[in-house]
Order: structure tokens, then sequence, then C-alpha cells
């Protein structure tokens, strides 16, 4: 998880630099914070199209935004939070898709299917996390996957520290049980 | 969270896991796309100011129209409030309007601190308002309380709507995504504007009238304010 941790202070500077419009600086954040926003977008209701449709139009709002950041504030929790939007957004058009078609053709591709292959056991837990209610998935991708703190999932979320650690807990909960209730069934 | 072996368990796949999340690569042909999409605009822009000074405007902003209606309406209330009644809902609805303020400037930035809970705005708005009028005011009902009441809710309606569209238009460069927090805060900026000619205006000073028609009004008001906020949801506003 390491290697998911960026260094803030350098992206808030070369965020400054792309609000003075420094094509180096837009190059280098698009490298840089794409990744982890890939990894965000990646879940249970999205394939790999649908997740590289989500970061151009994540990237495009963050555009469209750029003057909303301040330099003072923490840079991954503002664009986390506009992530947080553009996924909520596609939720709802493809709901309202959905709702309109009569079949469903085919079973959503997971992000899984763009990793390398894991272990039987590792698509089980990726199956289970794939199953927690979208806001605790939400809170465990955010300091997990992308090593954000409570503070900074807090914040990208617009709640308390209080709230994230409830739904962290909730999904260690639901985890916990779901993981006792699969060993059972395997005896 | 690591108490016991089944959540050190746990930890373990969770950490196995995310470490199988990180392989997700940007693709060069996608960052050429997104860099291609975002070049041919690319311009400086003026970041937004600090939060204190989003929230002075709003205020200053609140005080000027406030200033402005106070001119224009009738000021029968104003004649026949006592002292303590003037001054206690003149510290309300500044108190409010500040209190606002503040809130909508909070909601301007993505990802930033809320600072404080749009519920607890909105309990000590309603807590003030309700107790001072409780306070101060005569608990008498007139015989008319309905023909007395609606045209001040009317008029009530009348200011704060247009405020709430002049506050959205100001907050809007900021206020990126409709919710019904940012609703709510629109329209009690709006609707304590609303509250400040009207109780200027108003002669009906007993304290059902003021409770259900003034502080009722506003209570709908904003509730209506977060439902549209909601109905909106999340939607892209700039």
């Amino acid at each position: 998880m390491g290697e998911t941790r960026i260094d803030d202070r350098e992206l808030r500077d070369l965020m400054t630099r792309y609000q003075r419009a420094d094509p180096v600086a837009l190059d280098e954040l698009v490298r840089r914070i794409s990744p982890p926003l890939l990894r965000y977008f990646g879940g249970s209701w999205v394939g790999r199209n649908d997740v590289e449709d989500l970061l151009q139009d994540c990237w495009i709002k963050i555009h469209r935004s750029r003057h909303t950041y301040r330099v003072s504030e923490p840079l991954m929790p503002w664009i986390y939070a506009i992530a947080r939007h553009t996924r909520l957004d596609a939720y709802r058009k493809q709901r309202r898709l959905e709702s309109r078609e009569v079949l469903v053709a085919s079973v959503p591709e997971g992000l899984h299917q763009m990793l390398p292959e894991t272990q039987p056991e590792q698509d089980d837990f990726d199956r289970l996390i794939a199953s927690l209610p979208e806001a605790q998935r939400e809170v465990i991708v955010m300091l997990k996957v992308s090593g954000m703190s409570l503070e900074e999932v807090a914040k990208a979320t617009s709640s308390t520290i209080g709230a994230v650690k409830q739904k962290a807990h909730r999904a260690y909960e639901t985890l916990r049980r779901a993981m006792g209730k699969d060993r059972e069934n395997a005896r | 969270m690591q108490d016991n072996p089944r959540d050190a368990h746990l930890e373990r796949k969770l950490e196995t896991w995310a470490a199988s999340q990180s392989d997700a690569e940007l693709r060069p042909e996608i960052q050429r796309k997104v860099r291609g999409l975002l070049m041919s605009s690319l311009t400086p822009v003026k970041p937004l100011p600090s939060q204190n000074k989003l929230a002075l405007a709003f205020l200053a902003v609140f005080a000027a129209c406030a200033v402005g209606l106070i001119a224009v309406v009738d000021k029968a209330g104003f004649h026949l409030m006592t002292g303590a009644q003037m001054g206690w809902m003149a510290a309300i609805l500044a108190g409010g309007g500040i209190l606002f303020s503040l809130a909508l400037a909070r909601r301007m930035v993505p990802g930033s601190r809320q600072g404080f809970p749009l519920s607890l705005v909105l309990a000590l708005s309603g807590i003030g308002v309700i107790g001072g009028i409780a306070l101060f005011f005569p608990w008498q009902a007139s015989r008319a309380f309905v023909s007395e009441g609606w045209p001040c809710a009317a008029m009530e309606l009348m200011i704060a709507v247009p405020a709430a569209v002049v506050f959205w238009l100001l907050a809007r460069r900021g206020a990126l995504f409709a919710s019904a927090g940012l609703g709510a805060v629109l329209t009690g900026l709006a609707v304590f504007l609303a509250l400040v000619p009207l109780q200027v205006q108003c002669m009906f000073l007993q304290a059902p009238h003021l409770v259900v028609w003034h502080a009722g009004t506003a209570a709908v008001l904003i509730g209506l304010g977060a439902l549209t906020g909601e109905l909106l949801g999340h939607r892209w506003m700039s």
C-alpha cells in the first residue's frame, strides 16, 4: 500500500501550477492521480471501459472546478470529493438506463477483470467487498486502497470522522460475519 | 480493530485485497486522451478566496439586502416593538445571517471540513427564533389568525425565493454539487433575510402569529429547499 500514498505537498505544488495553466503540471497530475482514481472507480457495477469513462469524466470535472481548490488544504480529499460525485452521477445514469431496459443482456464486468489473476480465495474476498453497501465499500477503498487518513476520508465524503469510523466498523462487522459463514459452509 | 486472531486474519485479507487493487494502471492512450480533453481549455484560474472571506461576502450581501428591504417596507412592527423585543429579534436575525453565511461558505469547497454539522445550524437557529418569540412576545391568539397570518407567509415567500436564487448565483462558483444540505443552507440564509423586513413591517406581535406564520413558514421553506437539493441529487451545478 506504500506506493498508493502520494506526497501531498508535491501534489499541492503541482495543483497550484495547474491553476496557473502549466501543461507540465497537468500531465504530471494526470499521471499521478489517475491510478488511485481508477482504483476508486473500480467496483461492483462498473466494467473496465466504464472505469476509464468515469476517469475521463472526473478529469473534466476536476478541470472545470480547479478554481475551487485552495493550496492550504490537502489535495486528495478535494479530488475524491469530485470523484465521488462523478461516480454518483454515473450510478444514477446507469440506474435510469437499467430501469428502461426490458432485458439485461449481460452481467456487468467487474474491475477484477482488468487486474492480474488472483487466488480463488481472494476472488471470494473481492466478491465480499463488492457486496458491501456502497457507503461502507467506499470508506474501505479510501482507507485501505488509497491509504487516506480518517480525516481525509471525512473531508472527501463531507462527513465526520465519527461517521467514517462507524462505516468502517460496520464494514468490518459485515466482512467478519460473511467470512465466518463461508468457513462454516466450507466445513 | 485487531483485538483477536479473526480480526488479524481479516486485516491480512484486506491488506492483500488492497495490494491487488493497486495494480490498476493508467493506459497511455487514456492519459493522452485526458490530456487532449483538458489542454485546449487550459487557462489560468483565480482560486476561490478563503472560507472566512466568502462568509463575509455572503454576510455583506445579506446586510445590504436587509437594509434595502427595510427601507422600502412599512415600519409598523418596528414602532410597536419594545426595546427588548427589538434587541432580541435583531440579535437572532443577525445571528441567523452569520450562522448560515458561515455554513454556506463551508459548503463551497469540495472535500473541505464542514466545521459544524447542518443539524446544529438548524437547531441553533430554530431554538433562537422560537425561544425568543416565546420569551419576549405575548401568547395571545387573535380571532383573525388565518386572515392576519397568510399575507405574512406570502410576503416571506416572495422575498425568500428570489433571495435564495441570488445566494445560489453567488455560491455556484464554488458549490459544485446540489444536495439537501446545500438546499437547506441556501434557503436558510434567504429565509433569515426575508424575516428581517417581515419583522419590521408586521403589526401582529403575538407569539402564536410569529411562531406559525413567520417561523413556521421559514421551517417549511427550509424543508422545501432541502427537498429541492435532494431531488437535484448531487447533480453538477457549475
